[in-house]
C-alpha cells in the first residue's frame, strides 16, 4: 500500500520564462503518490494543478526539481518518457474534445495501436476498457464518438486512456459540465476502477463532496505550493484554513460544523451521510440519556 | 511543448508607454511611412539614422529589447538567405573579389550589398511588429476600419473586413493553445508526433487536426450567436464606445516621423 509510485521534489515550472508574460505555475512543490491510494488533488483556479500533473508522465519538464515515476527519473529520452506515459495515465479537461476516429472501437484502440500491440491484444483491450466505462463494446463500439452524449463521450475518453493500461490514472475535473446523472456514473466508474482494478487514482476536483466520497488523502494547492497535505478527515477539519484560499469543505462537513455552531457537540471529521446520521444520533441519544437522568 | 514561446512576433505587450497611447491610425500611417523609407534609403548611413531612430521608438515604447529581437527569429533563415544569395551574386560582375568557390565568386561589393538588404530586412520586421506590440488587436482593427471608410464608396468591406481581422486575431491564441492541449492529450495516448518519414508525419497529424477542426467549427457557432443574442447586424448604424481621436501627441508623433524620414533621405537619399 505504501511504496511511491510518483514523486516529486522541489517541483517549479515557469511558463514562457524570459518573455513580458513569464509566470511561476509551480514553486517547489514536494508530493509523493503512494501506489494504490486515492489522492485528491485540490486548490482554487490557477492553483498550478493541471501544470503539476503534467509532470506525472512528463508532457511538461520541470524548470527546477525532479520527478521520479515507478522508481524512474524523468529525464528527456524518448525511451523513459514513453515507458512513463503509458504507467501514467492522464485524462484532461473536456476530454471528449479529442476524439478523432470514425468509430469508437477505432478511438478508444488508438493507444494501444501506438504501443505496437497485435491487433487481437488491441480488440481485448478496447472491449475490456469500454466494459470498465459501463459501455456495451457490441452496442458502441461501431457508433461515431460524435453521435453520442456528453457523458458518453467522456466515457469513451476514459475508455481510450485505460487502454493503455495505465497504473496511474490521473483525472482532471472529470466531471465538469456533466449533469448529475452523468456525474454519478463516472464517479462510480472511477471508484471501481480505484477499488476492484487496484488503479492508483489522483482526482484533481472542484467538488469538494466527491472527494470526501473518494479519496483517501487530500493535497491542496495554492498559488503553485502545498498548503495542506493531509487525510481526507483531517483535512476537512481544517474548515476555516480551507475557505481562507476560497475552497470550501464537503456538504456533511458543513451540516456538522453548523451544528456544532449551534451548540450541538458534533464531532465534525465525518465524511458520509450515514457516519454524519450516526454521529447525529449518538449525540442525540447521549443528550436524552443526559437530560432524562437529570430529570 | 510550448507553442506560444515562439510566436512572438505579432504579439501584443500591454504597457503604458508614450507609444502604446497614440492613436493606432498615427501608429498605422507611421508604420507605412517607415516602410517607405526603409526602401528608399541608399546606404548605410541612412539606414543607421533609421536605425537610431528605431532603437528610440522601442525604448520609449518600454517593450523589452529582447523580446522584439526574438521576433526576428522565425524568419532567421531567411535573413541568411539573402546574405548568402547576395554575397555571391548581388555584386556587379567585376568588383574586387574576396574568394572564389568554383564557379562562385564572392566579391567585396556582393558583401557590402548583402549586409545592406538582410539590414533592410531587420529594420523592416522591427518596425512592423513594434506597431503590433505597442496596439492591442481590437485598436489595430479599429484604426484599419477607419483609415479603410473613405474608400467604402469603393466597394470596399471596411468594417467587415475589420471585423474578420479582429476574431481572427483573436482566436489565434485560442487555437494554438487548444492544438497544445490535443497534442498533449494524444500524447498521453502515446502518439508519437516527431519521428518517422513525412509519410507518417503527415498521418500523426489527423488526431491533432480533427479535434481541432471540430472545436473550431463549434467556437465559431457559438461566436455568431452570442453576436447575434447581443444584437450584431453588420457594421450599418454600429456606434462604438471608444471613439478614435487624433490629440496633440499624435501631432508630435507625426512629425517626428516625418523628421525622420527627412533626416533619412537626405543623409543618404537619391
Amino acid at each position: 500500500m505504501s511504496d511511491p509510485v510518483v514523486v516529486c521534489e522541489g517541483l517549479t515550472h515557469v511558463y514562457l520564462r524570459g518573455t513580458p508574460f513569464e509566470s511561476v505555475a509551480l514553486r517547489g512543490v514536494d508530493l509523493v503518490v503512494r501506489r494504490g491510494e486515492c489522492l485528491g488533488l485540490v486548490g482554487p483556479t490557477g492553483s498550478g494543478k493541471s501544470t503539476l500533473v503534467q509532470h506525472f508522465n512528463g508532457l511538461l519538464r520541470p524548470t527546477e526539481g525532479r520527478v521520479w515515476v515507478d522508481g524512474v527519473e524523468i529525464r528527456p529520452g524518448t525511451a523513459v518518457v514513453r515507458e512513463v506515459r503509458r504507467k501514467v495515465g492522464l485524462l484532461f479537461q473536456y476530454p471528449e474534445h479529442q476524439l478523432f476516429e470514425a468509430t469508437v472501437f477505432e478511438d478508444v484502440a488508438f493507444g494501444p495501436r501506438n504501443l505496437g500491440l497485435d491487433p487481437e491484444e488491441v480488440q481485448e483491450r478496447v472491449r475490456e476498457s469500454l466494459e470498465w466505462v459501463g459501455l456495451d463494446p457490441d452496442r458502441f463500439g461501431p457508433r461515431s464518438p460524435f453521435s453520442l452524449s456528453g457523458g458518453e463521450m467522456r466515457r469513451v475518453a476514459i475508455a481510450g486512456v485505460l487502454a493503455m493500461r495505465p497504473q496511474v490514472l490521473v483525472l482532471d475535473e472529470p466531471t465538469a459540465g456533466l449533469d448529475p446523472e452523468g456525474r454519478r456514473e463516472i464517479l462510480s466508474r472511477v471508484r471501481d476502477l480505484h477499488r476492484k482494478a487496484a488503479l492508483t487514482v489522483v482526482l484533481i476536483s472542484h467538488s469538494m463532496d466527491d472527494v470526501a466520497r473518494l479519496c483517501q488523502r487530500v493535497v491542496v494547492l495554492h498559488r503553485g505550493q502545498v498548503f495542506l497535505d493531509a487525510p481526507v478527515r483531517e483535512a476537512f477539519a481544517q474548515s476555516d484554513r480551507l475557505r481562507s484560499i476560497g475552497l470550501d469543505v464537503p456538504r456533511v462537513t458543513d451540516v456538522l460544523l453548523r451544528l456544532k455552531a449551534a451548540g450541538l457537540p458534533v464531532r465534525c471529521d465525518r465524511l458520509t451521510v450515514e457516519e454524519a446520521c450516526e454521529e447525529i444520533v449518538r449525540v442525540l441519544q447521549g443528550n436524552r440519556r443526559w437530560s432524562s437522568s437529570e430529570a | 511543448m510550448e507553442l506560444l514561446r515562439s510566436l512572438t512576433i505579432g504579439q501584443y505587450v500591454p504597457r503604458a508607454s508614450p507609444v502604446h497611447r497614440l492613436d493606432p491610425r498615427t501608429k498605422i500611417l507611421a508604420t507605412t511611412v517607415l516602410m517607405v523609407v526603409v526602401f528608399l534609403a541608399r546606404d548605410f548611413r541612412g539606414l543607421g539614422v533609421f536605425a537610431a531612430f528605431l532603437a528610440g521608438a522601442v525604448v520609449l515604447s518600454q517593450v523589452p529589447a529582447g523580446f522584439v529581437l526574438r521576433g526576428l527569429r522565425p524568419i532567421w533563415f531567411l535573413l541568411l538567405l539573402t546574405l548568402v544569395l547576395q554575397v555571391f551574386f548581388g555584386g556587379a560582375s567585376g568588383g574586387t573579389v574576396l574568394w572564389r568557390l568554383g564557379p562562385l565568386v564572392a566579391t567585396r561589393e556582393g558583401l557590402v550589398q548583402g549586409l545592406f538588404v538582410t539590414a533592410r530586412l531587420v529594420l523592416l520586421v522591427v518596425s512592423t511588429s513594434l506597431l503590433t506590440f505597442t496596439t492591442s488587436p481590437v485598436e489595430l482593427a479599429d484604426g484599419m476600419e477607419r483609415l479603410l471608410n473613405p474608400f467604402r464608396r469603393l466597394g470596399v468591406p471596411a468594417h467587415e473586413l475589420a471585423m474578420m481581422m479582429t476574431i481572427a486575431l483573436r482566436f489565434i491564441p485560442t487555437l494554438v493553445e487548444e492544438t497544445e492541449k490535443i497534442m498533449k492529450a494524444q500524447m498521453a495516448r502515446g502518439a508519437d508526433l516527431d519521428t518517422g518519414g513525412p509519410l507518417r508525419r503527415a498521418r500523426a497529424l489527423v488526431p491533432i487536426l480533427v479535434p481541432l477542426f471540430v472545436s473550431a467549427f463549434r467556437r465559431a457557432d457559438e461566436l455568431a450567436v452570442a453576436m447575434e443574442a447581443r444584437g450584431y447586424r453588420g457594421g450599418e448604424g454600429r456606434t462604438r464606445m471608444k471613439q478614435l481621436r487624433y490629440r496633440a501627441r499624435d501631432l508630435w508623433a507625426g512629425l517626428v516621423v516625418v523628421g525622420a524620414s527627412v533626416l533619412v533621405l537626405w543623409s543618404g537619399g537619391p
